[in-house]
């Protein structure tokens, strides 16, 4: 286990410089004119010239990209071309919001995404028709539109909630958890529509495999059964889906936390990407790259732990 | 066996749905009707840095928290004394001489005094920030002593008094020049408030504190929250629910949906403008453009009550001026100069020898020339015989081929109308920034120098007949000032400001 966790960390050492690279040169490729919006329209070619200067980008990209990975490797990714935050600060300040939602969606997923899919596998008929029918339903409905009608109704209507902002977790426990609800149900609805259905689909499978028939034969209880042979089988593929839920949810973030005005990394990427800022997005690019294989890695050791066969594959 | 862990976790779920529950009022700033200490304001704009040479107009309520500048201009565009108490021009009008305060200490209780003054003026001139072209005439800011300074110009210039009252007069403590990079994230000057750097985020929120012993005018906040939000949505929400105090909206669909809304009051701000810049009228690309009927045409061809109507929902007003309403420059009844008339239009191509029509190509950034727009003014043009070819170009790569490329012969812009006559020729008739064919007429080149240079009335009289000039020769194709709605909640009152498509920080006053 040691030795595979060791080979996977490597190689996620490995990507992180792959993608580091081709993302620099990527950004430096279609030269935005982040000199001339920074100094604005009105500003004279001299102003700009030095400003391109200032910000280093007179010089040829491979230099520039030595440059930025020596200081990368010490920890230091620079400071934002826009906002001059330090990359750093700017989104260890974010991460945890996007963070509080993707694992409060994973949270709700994980409980009801496999409640409703053992439910519906194990009962059948009209449970699993209706479980069917939400799943379809809360992965039909269009993210946006989920989300405004939960923002109109629970926090402009109803007042329940706050419309927008975050409070973090540090200031005030309550506080954040009344600034995180909302997201969490928007970006849920369809994570659970989806997971559900994967887990009830496993189920299913599961259950018509011989050795249940087998066990049942034996007189085993059906909920022991059930808990001790069904769902651990069931669970790998399930628990991948729920991971790549996850990282899915990186992107889903940007439309929860653009509506919610939630200062997170998902709206960062938009505001920041737009504008060319270089040293932001890089750091941006990395954080990802971190989640991603971080998340997998801890999806595959779930797997391992919950069934034993997965380690010997 | 691990599942069984599930319970658990759900039952710790509900927990937090019940500790939300009973915790959501905690959440948010002010309440609508009651008395709020702080003003929670929520914008769009994003200070590149708190460092004053890098302020823009509609960053400078960021920096007016912190920083005081050297003369106030005051909500209706008249300046009054701040860190300076007076100011005089010389006969010349080369020489502008500023008196200061001796009261005036920065944090670290170093005196504000005319070497800071000098030393803030000269690092603005030599930055790389975006209104440092602004000082490209000074030529030296003489020290006479403690209180008193010498602006020492290469040429008359009268919108000196606006720099000096917007991003170039904010005064920062010299001593922190030293560590530029401390001072892009921590202000040091002597403003009304100071930044709260343990509340505050950078690029997402900035918290200021009222500065114990401020010198000047007390404002009646204790504290000022600004909060960064890139999208509309989120800031209308917010205003409904109570967590913002006050915003500006831009989107006309935004403003409709807050009409009517319980407790907010909403104030007019026309400070953008809406239409074409024409560089090329010597007609170097577009050689039909050189011919003044051509370009009264092109104004005619427009319709712009109906993409007022259409585009804006009717938010705004017609113009075919340039100067805005507070220069004095400005004449109303010129708003309604070119009239939607396509047969006249038709009528001057044909006198112009191009009754065929012509190709106009001109750049498309989608944030600006929505799908709307692209298609009126395509279809406007078309029925008078002119065919406008747009080019896509992405927001970066067009301004490079714009201003540094020159590949167009004009285009479709939203920009802020100054109040000041000055600047107004400075940006758009002189050589330069937005004429960049660097055309020129006989009359422009008469009335320039009085307006420059001239005693006060007669540079107005001459900042009416360049304007009047302008319009009847079609330098631009304006179509409209767009109604950008200041909105505020029970417990604040706002004034639009003169100038700017905020309010000044010192605009704000709480209610009850």
């Amino acid at each position: 286990m040691l030795w595979f966790l060791l080979r996977r960390l490597a190689a996620g050492v490995l990507l992180l410089f792959a993608i580091s690279f081709v993302s620099f040169v990527l950004l430096s490729v279609p030269h935005l004119d982040v000199a001339r919006q920074l100094v604005g329209q009105a500003a004279t070619q001299d102003v700009v010239d030095a400003k391109n200067a200032a910000l280093g980008l007179d010089q040829p990209v491979l230099a520039r990209y030595a440059d930025w990975l020596g200081d990368a490797v010490t920890g230091d990714l620079g400071r934002s071309w826009f906002t001059s935050e330090n990359v750093v600060t700017a989104i260890g300040n974010r991460l945890p919001v996007t963070l509080s939602l993707m694992l409060g969606v994973t949270l709700v997923t994980a409980v009801l995404a496999f409640t409703l899919g053992v439910w519906a596998g194990v009962r059948r008929g009209a449970v699993d028709r209706f479980v069917q029918v939400l799943g379809v339903l809360g992965y039909a409905l269009p993210g946006f539109l989920v989300t405004l009608v939960i923002v109109l109704v629970f926090a402009v209507q109803l007042r329940w909630f706050p419309a927008i902002g975050y409070i973090p977790l540090t200031t005030s426990v309550p506080g954040w958890s009344s600034t995180v609800v909302l997201p969490i149900l928007s970006l849920s609805v369809a994570s659970v529509a989806g997971v559900s259905q994967q887990v009830r689909g496993s189920v299913i499978d599961v259950l018509r495999q011989d050795y249940v028939r087998t066990l049942r034969a034996r007189g085993l209880p059906p909920r022991r059964v059930l808990f001790r042979h069904v769902l651990r089988n069931a669970s790998a593929p399930a628990l991948t889906v729920l991971g790549m839920q996850f990282v899915g949810l990186l992107g889903g973030a940007v439309l929860v936390e653009q509506i919610f005005g939630l200062p997170g990394i998902g709206s960062m990427t938009v505001t920041y990407t737009t504008r060319g800022d270089t040293p932001i997005i890089m750091g941006l690019v990395m954080t990802t790259v971190v989640c991603v294989v971080v998340i997998n890695l801890a999806v595959d050791v779930l797997i391992g732990w919950l069934n034993p066969k997965a380690r010997t594959s | 066996m691990r599942i069984r862990r599930f319970p658990t976790v759900g039952t710790a779920g509900a927990v937090a749905v019940a500790l939300a529950l009973t915790g959501c009022s905690a959440a948010g700033g002010g309440v609508a009707g009651q008395s709020d200490p702080t003003l929670d304001i929520a914008t769009m704009t994003i200070p590149q840095s708190l460092d004053p040479v890098t302020a823009i107009g509609g960053a400078l309520p960021f920096f007016q928290a912190a920083y005081d500048s050297l003369l106030k201009r005051e909500p209706d565009g008249a300046y009054s004394p701040m860190l300076a108490t007076s100011w005089t021009w010389d006969p010349g009008r080369t020489e502008l001489s500023l008196t200061l305060r001796d009261d005036v200490r920065f944090d670290d209780g170093s005196a504000f005094d005319a070497a800071a003054v000098k030393a803030n003026l000269e690092r603005f001139k030599a930055s790389t920030g975006a209104n440092a072209k602004w000082f490209s005439g000074l030529q030296q800011v003489e020290v006479v002593d403690a209180t008193h300074v010498v602006l020492h110009l290469d040429a008359p210039d009268p919108a000196y008094p606006h720099y000096l009252s917007d991003a170039a007069g904010l005064m920062a403590n010299p001593a922190a020049f030293a560590d530029a990079e401390k001072l892009k994230t921590t202000p040091d000057g002597t403003g009304p408030y100071e930044l709260d750097s343990a509340q505050t985020v950078v690029g997402t929120k900035w918290v200021f504190r009222r500065a114990e012993g401020y010198w000047g005018e007390r404002l009646p906040f204790d504290g000022v929250t600004m909060t960064v939000f890139d999208n509309e949505t989120a800031i209308v929400n917010g205003l409904k629910t109570g967590q913002v105090d006050t915003a500006v909206i831009q989107d006309a669909n935004q403003q409709s949906s807050l009409d009517g809304a319980a407790g907010l009051t909403s104030t007019p701000i026309d400070f953008d403008y809406q239409g074409i810049l024409l560089f090329d009228r010597a007609g170097k690309l577009t050689p039909e453009l050189a011919d003044a009927r051509v370009r009264q045409a092109l104004n005619h061809a427009i319709d712009r009550q109906t993409m007022l109507d259409q585009i804006r929902r009717g938010k705004g007003a017609v113009t075919s001026q340039v100067f805005g309403t507070d220069t004095a420059g400005y004449q109303e009844e010129l708003d309604s100069f070119y009239a939607h008339d396509p047969e006249k239009a038709k009528r001057l191509l044909a006198e112009a020898g191009h009754a065929d029509g012509f190709e106009l190509k001109m750049p498309r950034m989608s944030s600006i020339v929505t799908e709307a727009i692209a298609s009126s003014l395509r279809s406007d043009l078309a029925d008078v015989g002119i065919t406008l070819t747009w080019v896509d170009v992405d927001q970066g790569d067009a301004l490079r081929r714009i201003f540094s490329d020159r590949e167009f012969s004009g285009f479709v812009m939203n920009l802020g109308q100054s109040a000041d006559d000055w600047l107004v020729v400075k940006d758009l008739v002189l050589p330069g920034t937005f004429n960049l064919f660097g055309y020129s007429d006989d009359t422009v080149r008469a009335l320039v120098p009085k307006i420059q240079a001239a005693a006060e009335g007669e540079a107005e009289d001459a900042a009416r007949d360049l304007n009047r000039h302008l319009v009847d020769d079609a330098w631009f194709v304006p179509f409209y000032r767009m109604s950008y709605a200041l909105v505020t909640d029970g417990g604040v009152t706002a004034q639009p400001q003169s100038g700017m498509a905020v309010p000044s920080l010192y605009n704000y006053k709480s209610v009850g």
